[in-house]
């Protein structure tokens, strides 16, 4: 049966050593086997790989949309068709130098993308899919209707490309034109994915409200891919124009975006490589699927080939999910012995200096965080009814309660993951209630989470280097390049190493996130976090799955970054921790704030006692028989299960 | 005024179509969260089998019952060896995976029958004009037994315990579970289902729309975007959404350019969908943090 | 360190590739012939698709002919070897093989069987120097071009019969409902250009998709126009369910139809609906009503006769174009042998050649070499082919 629980349809990331060589030497073979595939390959084949590559260049945009940013498209082929008709027009009606031309026409096809993405971009899984396919058809019907796109003839007579007088004409001569161009294309499409870009979008689709939280601004990280993915489509289209020399509304047509898809499927979506090689897979096949079909089926004639397209895509995705790349990797981990399963603990020695200050964090005892009359209801249930309090520079705030009473749905607001049904909350004097936890996280805020939201398809370094997010800068364009943004990347990976060295799990730098223990996930969630150097932590439930040993650690870690001026909110069951840890403390009933005070107070509020035990307010109780009553309760509620 | 009317009859009979088939999206979508990009490929199907069992000489009720079997029967199979085998359905994966099944679905149509579209012989029944209206009995029988079917699917999710235990199974999988409900069952009862509308969709179309091995597409396209209008997991939705997207496209057609028919189901899926997400998608929201 | 060797390595590729680019060995096309071994036709048809009931019927005749010639010893003593590609009916698909077929160095490509394919296909014959004789109507083929010709008629020419047709009934306004595809594109302005010197305007054009079912819409429109006579520009199955929905709307003006409805499907598909329409075709379909006198009649009966006794069915007019293309290559190939340039001139200026579609008569300034005279005035009636009697 398939195994699709884990299917690696996305690029892998975060780096090892053995990398470092495995990848030039990689691109290195690629371009000595474009270079020699014409001189060794009989024609017929070379007019096979020209187109091959001309679709591989559309192919690569597409597993970049949908293996990095988890976006089906079934309209691929409506970027190739703009990209091709705008080459036609350009170069025949308006003798626009070719080169030229291209670049204009690229432009075009990113262009038509950015405008169609900002409203598109907006809806997710099947109705993305099936929007892009009816853009594919919007554009063929544009295109069939209007004279002066030459409607359904199209345009044509765009002849093949001459540099320094001599015509490209020739299956050989083509692909050996495109080689620099696929190759150039493949380096810039592996440099998104392995750069800061990819990362965040790789957290996105691992769990995108963390990558939020982590100051992933989402919707636009998704839109750059799309319109970038639609500049590959686009540039695919003038290749194609410039090879066939005639273009119709049958460019944009729905088998082509279909067979794209199967492309990037075969080749397998975790990689950009994939594209290249499906490609080359595909048109084989169509090849191969052609003649021997009527063959074996006399008098079968037509689109013979979709049978064996349609069939390898549904096999391929059930049986070898990650298609051709897949089962590379997995032969090649066959091979490669596997690491050693345990990472070293490494143990920071006891130190209780201040951690992570930051010069332009303000005083403590300062207000950072204010919440007023916070209400949230869902439907008939009002999950939160009026709950406000503050949170200062330079404290532990803790917020208790039995479980239901609304303490996660109050995180959830305070961090823009839902918006409040009334009330507002206010951070640093900018009210921020309702805005999207990018902008939560961009004012030097974040959360780790009472459900788990690590990163599962990446190492224990990849998530925390999502953290950096928002301390590097490098945009799609520079990471297209490379080079400029080596520095950085070196710069976070030194971060990296720090935070992990903080929390203790430097010696699982390059483990599996999924791998890990849940005690050490969690960790690993809040060491994400404090790679952002926020200025206000929210901790859902750090110490849940710890041992005690580990719990010390933490509540010393959480001195530390009180004593820096961090202000961190802690939600926890562990009633005796945290009246230990915290500098105030807020008790939340059914959704209502029962009391605000020290720990000494609240350890006598006969509300707070009232509302674990269930007991009158004026039964008398001692204090050590309370504490006790009240920690049972709270260890109780911890047994039962979650859910706050 | 008649040719008002004459726009209207033609877009309502095709919109009718459009209705089943975007019933049967909905009846899977509901239990499995699925988008079973092959469901207009059901209806393909039924109309050339239907037309190959009346060329060789079976009687129309036979053939059209044959033609149903075979469409459920293809459904069914679908659903045990692609679906049901996989453990964790993502949107990427359902879609893909009917993708491919539509793609062979409709190559083998295309080995099998030939590239040409061709009509099943139109059910009994005299073509006349009312009202300067020229009215095809096959109209008719589009309506009267899509009417009949709304109905029937209607009553069957709303009333019997067997049709609101298959709702169940979308909303609350783990609930569903528990009070006994086999969500594979379910599944595959949802896939014989949405077999059945296509083929109903199918037989009915093709004595006036033609079948042939990719008439599956549009009508696919078309019957999920009626489903989307109404919402995805509602009938009475795919219900109302279809016969507006029919008369929609028969009005567009009629009166601006007939070129702009195909265009028109997306045109609106865009909108509506780009306007009001929230009230046609159904967001399975935030993950429970 | 390793980053510089990186950076070198990735720019030391893309510098060779390059350079290989512009060293690469430039394949030369266009042999000028072979003297021995057998001769090659290609052709590029539309065998599946939106096109396939032409290309069908193509490529049956394309095999009939190849099989007799080289039964009676082929041209000259060497046989001929047909390659026959199915495009599927799509531009891209025809330029793929056109590519093939150049490669494979073949003497003479025939096809496509449609405008749109053909004008993709027609570059390339340009450009490799390749002769091509195309069997689709739309002048644009063969307007300027220098290696390609063709073989079914000019739009054109089906017009001015038309129009002839029109002067004698007295009809002033046409409404017009043309294939949105390449074969229906220009039809509307030709129409209006030829009608202008009788007064005989286009009052109405509306438009359909080659494969569309509902014709609803479009067919209210041109029963509003009120024109004298309505013309549906179009090939089967579109063309025979507009057929039937023009009659079912009840509209009673006289139709004209196309040479394009001139096979079978169309019949079969319209049934009772095509009787009484009038269409300009060729001569085949009624080759059994011609009188004894008419040039043609010995061609169309033995092909004919020769057709039926290998399929089973008539041919169709189309197939008439695939076996006048044929028989063109042929005698090109009889008098001058497969030096294409030599192949290319002699088509130029064949006179009087005797074809199933018509007698050509190729000028340089007319690749295509058919005149009105091409087409005869057709009805049905029963269900069959009438002649109509010139009055």
């Amino acid at each position: 049966m398939a195994d699709t629980t884990n299917p690696p349809t996305r690029p892998a990331r975060g780096g090892t050593a053995g990398r470092r060589f495995a990848e030039p030497a990689g691109f290195a073979v690629f371009a000595l086997l474009l270079v020699v595939f014409p001189l060794l390959a009989p024609e017929t084949v070379v007019n096979v790989g020209v187109y091959a590559l001309i679709y591989g260049i559309a192919a690569i945009g597409l597993t970049l949309l949908m293996g990095l940013a988890g976006q089906v498209s079934l309209g691929q082929a409506a970027f190739f068709a703009v990209g091709a008709y705008g080459q036609a027009l350009l170069v025949t009606r308006y003798q626009v130098p070719m080169v030229v031309a291209a670049l204009v026409a690229v432009g075009l096809a990113m262009l038509v993308a950015l405008l169609v993405g900002v409203p598109l971009l907006r809806l997710r899984g099947h109705y993305l899919a099936l929007a892009t396919l009816g853009l594919g058809i919007i554009v063929t019907v544009v295109a069939t209707e209007s004279d002066y796109l030459g409607a359904t003839s199209g345009l044509y007579g765009i002849g093949k490309p001459e540099f320094g007088g001599r015509r490209y004409d020739s299956p050989a001569e083509y692909f050996w034109l495109l080689s620099p161009v696929v190759f150039l294309a493949l380096l810039v499409a592996r440099n998104i994915v392995a750069g800061r870009v990819g990362r965040a979008l790789g957290a996105v689709n691992d769990s995108e409200v963390a990558a939020e939280c982590l100051g992933v601004n989402t919707y636009r990280l998704r839109l750059q891919v799309f319109v970038v993915s639609a500049g590959y489509a686009g540039l695919a289209g003038v290749a194609f124009v410039h090879w066939i020399g005639v273009v119709n509304p049958n460019a944009a047509n729905f088998p082509l975006s279909v067979e794209f898809l199967l492309m990037s499927v075969l080749g397998g979506l975790g990689s950009v490589w994939g594209a290249i090689v499906g490609a080359f897979a595909v048109e084989l096949l169509d090849e191969g699927l052609r003649s021997l079909i009527p063959t074996l089926l006399p008098g079968a004639v037509g689109e013979v080939q979709l049978i064996g397209f349609g069939v390898v895509l549904t096999a391929v995705i059930l049986f070898v999910p990650g298609g051709i790349h897949g089962m590379w990797r997995s032969m090649l981990a066959r091979l490669r012995r596997p690491a050693p399963g345990i990472g070293r603990r490494v143990v920071s020695d006891e130190d209780d200096s201040p951690l992570l200050a930051r010069p332009g964090r303000p005083a403590p005892g300062t207000p950072l965080l204010e919440v007023r009359d916070l209400v949230r209801r869902f439907g008939g249930v009002t999950a939160v009814g009026g709950v406000s309090f503050e949170v200062r520079a330079g404290e532990i705030f803790a917020l208790i309660g039995p479980n239901g009473a609304g303490k996660t749905t109050c995180f959830n607001m305070i961090s823009g993951v839902l918006a409040p049904s009334e009330g507002s909350v206010w951070l640093r004097g900018e009210r921020i209630d309702g805005r999207k936890p990018h902008v939560f996280a961009r004012a030097r805020a974040t959360r780790t989470f009472q459900n788990l939201q690590i990163f599962r398809s990446t190492t224990v370094r990849g998530n925390v280097a999502v953290g950096r997010h928002l301390r590097s800068r490098a945009g799609l364009l520079r990471g297209a390049l490379v080079l400029p943004a080596r520095r950085e990347e070196r710069q976070i990976h030194q971060s990296v190493e720090e935070t992990l060295a903080l929390v203790g799990l430097a010696g699982d730098a390059d483990r599996p996130a999924a791998d890990l223990p849940f005690g050490r996930q969690r960790l690993l969630e809040i060491a994400r976090a404090l790679a952002l150097e926020p200025d206000l932590l929210l901790l859902d439930e750090p110490m849940a799955g710890l041992s005690g040993g580990e719990r010390r650690e933490l509540a010393r870690l959480l001195r530390r970054l009180r004593a820096g001026g961090m202000a961190v909110v802690l939600v926890e069951h562990d009633v005796e921790a945290v009246l230990a840890l915290a500098d105030r403390v807020a008790v939340l009933d059914d959704g209502r704030l029962i009391a605000l005070g020290t720990p000494e107070e609240i350890r006598h509020d006969p509300a707070v006692l009232a509302a674990y035990l269930g007991v009158d307010d004026d039964e008398a109780l001692t204090d050590e028989a309370l504490t006790d009553e009240v920690t049972r309760a709270a260890a109780r509620e911890l047994a039962n299960g979650d859910g706050a | 005024m008649t040719d008002l009317l004459q726009l209207l009859l033609a877009g309502v009979s095709v919109g009718a179509v459009y209705t089943l088939v975007a019933m049967g999206f909905v009846a899977i979508y509901t239990v499995s969260g699925v988008i079973n990009l092959a469901q207009g490929e059901f209806a393909a199907l039924a109309g050339l089998v239907a037309i190959s069992a009346t060329g060789s000489g079976l009687p129309l009720p036979v053939a059209l019952l044959l033609a149903i079997l075979t469409v459920v029967i293809v459904a069914a199979v679908m659903q045990r060896v692609t679906i049901a085998p996989v453990k964790r359905m993502t949107t990427l994966l359902s879609i893909i995976l009917t993708l491919g099944v539509s793609t062979a679905l409709k190559a083998a149509m295309l080995l099998i029958w030939g590239p040409e579209g061709h009509g099943l012989t139109p059910f009994p029944g005299t073509d006349f004009t009312l009202a300067g209206v020229a009215v095809r009995a096959q109209y008719l029988w589009i309506l009267a037994v899509t009417a009949l079917t709304a109905v029937a699917v209607t009553w069957f999710y709303e009333r019997t315990l067997l049709g609101k235990a298959l709702r169940a199974c979308a909303e609350q999988p783990t609930a569903a579970r528990l009070v006994g409900i086999s969500i594979a069952r379910a599944s595959l009862l949802s896939f014989a289902i949405a077999g059945l509308l296509g083929a109903v969709a199918g037989v009915l179309a093709s004595p006036v729309y033609f079948s042939a091995w990719d008439s599956g597409l549009a009508l696919g396209l078309k019957g999920f975007v009626a489903a989307t209008l109404g919402g995805l997991v509602s009938i009475r939705g795919a219900v109302a959404g279809g016969l507006v997207l029919g008369v929609l496209e028969s009005l567009v057609a009629g009166y601006v350019d007939s070129g702009l028919r195909d265009a028109v189901a997306f045109i609106v899926l865009i909108v509506v969908l780009v306007v009001r997400p929230g009230g046609v998608l159904r967001q399975h929201s935030v993950a429970r943090v | 360190m390793l980053r510089i060797r990186r950076a070198g390595v990735v720019a030391a590729t893309a510098a060779l590739m390059i350079m290989t680019a512009g060293c690469a060995e430039k394949e030369t096309a266009g042999d000028s012939g072979t003297s021995s071994g057998p001769i090659r036709i290609g052709a590029v048809l539309d065998i599946t698709g939106a096109g396939a009931s032409l290309g069908v019927p193509e490529r049956k005749t394309l095999e009939l002919l190849a099989k007799q010639l080289n039964d009676a010893g082929g041209i000259n003593g060497r046989k001929v070897e047909l390659i026959i590609e199915d495009n599927q009916s799509t531009e891209d698909g025809a330029a793929k093989a056109m590519n093939e077929m150049v490669s494979k160095k073949v003497d003479i490509v025939l096809g496509a069987s449609r405008t749109g394919p053909s004008l993709a296909m027609r570059a390339i014959a340009e450009s490799a120097k390749m002769p091509m004789i195309s069997l689709a109507a739309n002048v644009r083929i063969v307007d300027g071009a220098t290696w390609v010709f063709k073989t079914a008629q000019n739009d054109s020419v089906v017009l001015e019969n038309i129009i002839d047709y029109a002067r004698s009934k007295g009809w002033k306004t046409i409404g017009l409902l043309r294939d949105a595809s390449g074969y229906g594109e220009g039809v509307a302005e030709t129409l209006t250009e030829l009608g202008k010197p009788h007064g005989i305007t286009v009052s109405q054009v509306e438009k359909f998709a080659p494969d569309a079912t509902d014709f609803t819409a479009q067919m209210i429109n041109i029963r509003n126009a009120n024109a004298d006579v309505n013309l549906i520009w179009g090939i089967p199955p579109a063309a025979a369910l507009a057929q039937k929905s023009y009659r079912q709307l009840g509209i009673t003006t006289p139709l004209l139809q196309s040479h394009g409805i001139g096979n079978q499907v169309f019949l079969d598909t319209a049934g009772d609906s095509a009787d009484g329409l009038v269409a300009p075709l060729g001569r085949l379909l009624v080759a059994d009503q011609l009188p004894d006198s008419d040039p043609q009649k010995a061609v169309l009966t033995k092909f004919l006769a020769d057709y039926r006794a290998a399929y089973n069915e008539d041919p169709s007019t189309f197939a008439g174009h695939a076996w006048d293309a044929f028989q063109l290559a042929v005698e090109a190939f009889k008098a001058v042998g497969t030096d294409k340039q030599k192949v290319r001139d002699y088509l130029e200026q064949v006179n009087g050649f005797v074809g199933v579609t018509g007698v050509y008569r190729m000028t340089p300034k007319d690749h295509s070499g058919l005149g009105k005279d091409a087409l005869v005035l057709v009805t049905v009636s029963g269900g069959k082919w009438q002649l109509l009697p010139t009055s």
